[in-house]
């Protein structure tokens, strides 16, 4: 029982680390290697809102996730829409940027265990007589809706449907009217929107560490690969495999070793399934 | 409404088009004929804006240098070098060669992706339309595009380019490797969508005989140059090409 909630709960918050990896990359073909320092990054601007300016705690998360859309959003404008195209190029670029961030706000003074962020609802209550806080429950709560909110969103909306045109036949959705550097700039900012949700949802159980920014990047590259990269629902599932995976392993191996899991799942998909859950292989293309 | 003069492609040394003029007039169904590799395809795509993407891409990836020279008016505008979503705007729309459908979409989606650039109005009015020409369609709404058919691919890509309100419509081989069947009813319905919504249409085939009854003017390509032109009549009364490229002696 303890498994089933705590492997939800752990399931979940990778889903919300990896969707906006996988919106990124899916509409663009961008490997947003800045993700990771995007979560962190919203995590201080999120403490800088509250105990600088003193604003109000839902204020300043709602004000940290559009600034940190603007910025994800700039990033592309000025860095990436120049070197589209050129596979290792964007990686290079999004990790350096990673980089500067998560180490800009170490020297910038942000280290040490003296950050945090409260809470939505304080307390805890018990499911099938296991403890568990409402925040963690919260982080279910929210982390499903994000799901059905971005179903939706892709589904019946012009933008998303847009998006997900791009997604899948670049040329031919331009053909259409849609452009695909407006499309790649509104995937970015909705990305680093949802790295920042996952930021302020997640942040709350533990410090904002930089060094969260690493980990975060990892666990969201390794639930795409699994998932198939580009693929949505295929990083819902996955991460639903990889977290269940990481709690049977910290109850029966040690928590130490939940990194590994992850790790270990990249390279079995890359050995046994290259393509990952539900992701497209390039089809040859038939010629008639 | 669309007139390209002295259209030059290159890709590195090789030349694509060799000063190409082609025109259309308001109204007018033109049909491009030529057989493969004739640059038919590279025709449209320099007109749809798409080759300025291509060039684009394989320019920062140091991939082949794609020169377009020439020019292009679309209603007394210069759009040469112009992005193709720009193009698409201005009410350029292509419909690709082998269909590119969103194959993970159903049909409904894959129309609402084409009527991005519609108002809900005119999406609404062009959805209605486009199960009017296509009734096949209506019944396949649900359906996801990957699983369609060849031919309901074909209707279904011709009802996406027209949801994004096309004033000028480029069809890049149609019939390709369609039944007599349905390649009738897409000649049909091509005719149809010029009658009444009062697009031109820009049509490129191999094989001209089926299109020819709805074509009002003819170019000719021959290794990516244009060799004659001329209206349907003057070009049935041609000899020789009746023989290349329609199929009668």
């Amino acid at each position: 029982m303890q498994i089933l909630i705590y492997g939800t709960i752990n399931s979940v918050a990778l889903a919300l680390f990896a969707l906006g990896f996988a919106m990124v990359y899916g509409v663009s073909r961008l490997p947003n290697f800045a993700h990771g320092a995007l979560y962190v990054l919203s995590g201080f601007i999120t403490w800088t809102f509250v105990n600088s300016l003193g604003l109000n705690y839902f204020i300043s998360i709602l004000l940290a996730m559009f600034v940190t859309g603007i910025i994800g959003a700039l990033i592309y404008q000025f860095v990436l829409i120049r070197i589209r195209g050129m596979e290792i190029s964007e990686i290079m670029a999004t990790y350096a940027i990673g980089l500067a961030i998560l180490e800009g706000l170490r020297w910038g003074g942000f280290r040490g265990m003296t950050y945090t962020l409260p809470a939505f609802i304080e307390g805890s209550t018990e499911i099938a007589g296991i403890s568990v806080d409402y925040q963690r429950l919260l982080v279910v709560g929210i982390g499903a809706a994000v799901v059905a909110v971005l179903w939706l969103f892709t589904h019946y909306t012009s933008l998303g449907l847009a998006l997900r045109g791009m997604a899948q036949d670049e040329r031919a959705a331009m053909m259409l009217g849609i452009d695909s550097d407006l499309m790649a700039l509104a995937a970015m900012g909705f990305g680093s929107m949802l790295a920042a949700l996952a930021a302020v949802l997640l942040l709350p159980l533990g410090n904002i560490v930089v060094e969260a920014g690493y980990n975060v990047l990892i666990l969201a590259i390794a639930v795409c690969i699994v998932g198939g990269l580009g693929s949505w629902m295929g990083a819902v599932l996955a991460a639903f495999i990889i977290g269940f995976a990481q709690i049977l392993t910290v109850v029966y191996l040690g928590a130490h070793y939940q990194m590994v899991v992850a790790l270990l799942a990249i390279i079995i998909t890359l050995i046994l399934r290259p393509s990952g859950l539900f992701g497209r292989q390039k089809e040859l293309e038939e010629r008639v | 409404m669309l007139e390209a003069r002295q259209l030059m492609v290159f890709y590195e040394n090789m030349l694509a088009l060799n000063n190409v003029s082609i025109r259309c007039e308001e109204n007018q169904i033109v049909g491009v004929f030529g057989a493969n590799s004739a640059g038919k395809s590279t025709l449209m795509y320099t007109l749809s804006g798409i080759m300025e993407d291509i060039r684009k891409k394989e320019e920062m990836a140091g991939g082949e240098r794609i020169s377009v020279l020439g020019d292009i008016t679309y209603l007394g505008e210069g759009i040469m070098g112009m992005k193709p979503s720009k193009r698409a705007k201005k009410g350029i729309v292509l419909c690709p060669e082998r269909r590119r459908i969103f194959k993970e979409c159903s049909v409904l989606e894959n129309l609402r992706i084409g009527g991005y650039l519609a108002t809900p109005a005119q999406a609404k009015d062009t959805l209605e339309y486009v199960f009017n020409v296509f009734p096949a369609l209506q019944k396949l709404q649900k359906r996801i595009g990957g699983f369609l058919s060849g031919g309901e691919q074909q209707m279904l890509a011709i009802g996406r380019a027209l949801m994004a309100q096309p004033k000028l419509l480029l069809l890049d081989e149609p019939l390709l490797g369609l039944s007599p069947l349905i390649q009738a009813v897409l000649v049909r319905a091509t005719r149809e969508i010029r009658d009444e919504m009062g697009i031109s249409i820009i049509v490129t085939e191999q094989y001209a005989r089926p299109v020819l009854p709805i074509v009002d003017y003819a170019f000719i390509l021959e290794n990516g140059t244009a060799v004659l032109e001329g209206t349907r009549d003057e070009l049935m009364d041609n000899p020789d090409i009746r023989s290349a490229y329609f199929g009668i002696k």
